[in-house]
């Protein structure tokens, strides 16, 4: 357990690139909890409005990705 | 009732708020008493800063040498930012990077590692604000000048 530990430490994972895509998934959680822990003055509102905050984060952002790619595949 | 130097003189509250907050993210919150927000906020910072060095690798993430710019992000994630640094170095004690940061496209583990760190910094400019907002509030619904308003009228 130690070991696979301070391996994960110390190297770089292997990852491929949908692995790196679906990486975006829990940063996009992480700044959705923040915001909304910040804003919601009732603390039972956090769960939902992080919900909401996230899919549209998510979403947006594989939009953004997907056509940026279809430019760069059509200007290549 | 008997209070604490620090309820005392709210300039010292905010302070000690924004100092612990940036030591560790959702500490000041827990101080001024904001205990759930306060739990949310160090749990969910500092997963999401581990995995990023975690998948990056100690030395490659926290650098100011090699990527100073990130750096600054990264450092206002204050305790967890100095900790990866002093692991990285203790760990991999070289101090020239292993390649020319110029050279480091994008998309692989050490970016996606650095961009996470990052990012918890600067979410924690937002939680700095936000406890020293809160830290605040007491005085202003007790009808108090809280010290931001004495500065601008003095």
């Amino acid at each position: 357990m130690i070991e696979l530990l301070a391996t994960l430490m110390i190297n770089p994972l292997p990852l491929v690139r949908w692995q790196q895509a679906l990486l975006l998934l829990p940063l996009c959680l992480c700044i959705s909890i923040i915001y909304k822990t910040i804003k919601c003055e009732n603390l039972r509102e956090i769960p939902m409005a992080v919900l909401k905050n996230w899919i549209t984060i998510v979403i947006g952002m594989y939009v953004v990705g997907i056509a940026l790619l279809l430019i760069y595949e059509l200007l290549a | 009732m008997k209070t604490s130097l620090a309820e005392d003189n709210p300039q010292l509250r905010m302070s000690v708020a924004a100092v612990l907050t940036w030591l560790m993210p959702g500490a000041g919150h827990l101080y001024i008493r904001e205990r759930a927000r306060g739990l949310i906020i160090l749990v969910t910072i500092a997963i999401t800063f581990w995995v990023g060095v975690a998948v990056g690798g100690l030395s490659n993430t926290v650098s100011p040498g090699g990527r100073s710019l990130w750096f600054m992000g990264q450092i206002c994630a204050g305790g967890h930012a100095l900790a990866a640094w002093g692991l990285g170095t203790w760990v991999d004690p070289s101090p020239v990077p292993k390649r020319d940061p110029k050279f480091v496209a994008f998309g692989r583990s050490e970016e996606i590692s650095v961009v996470y760190t990052a990012i918890c910094g600067m979410l924690n400019i937002l939680v700095i604000f936000d406890v020293l907002v809160r830290a605040e509030k007491p005085l202003i619904q007790a009808g108090r000048t809280p010290p931001a308003a004495k500065g601008a009228a003095g």
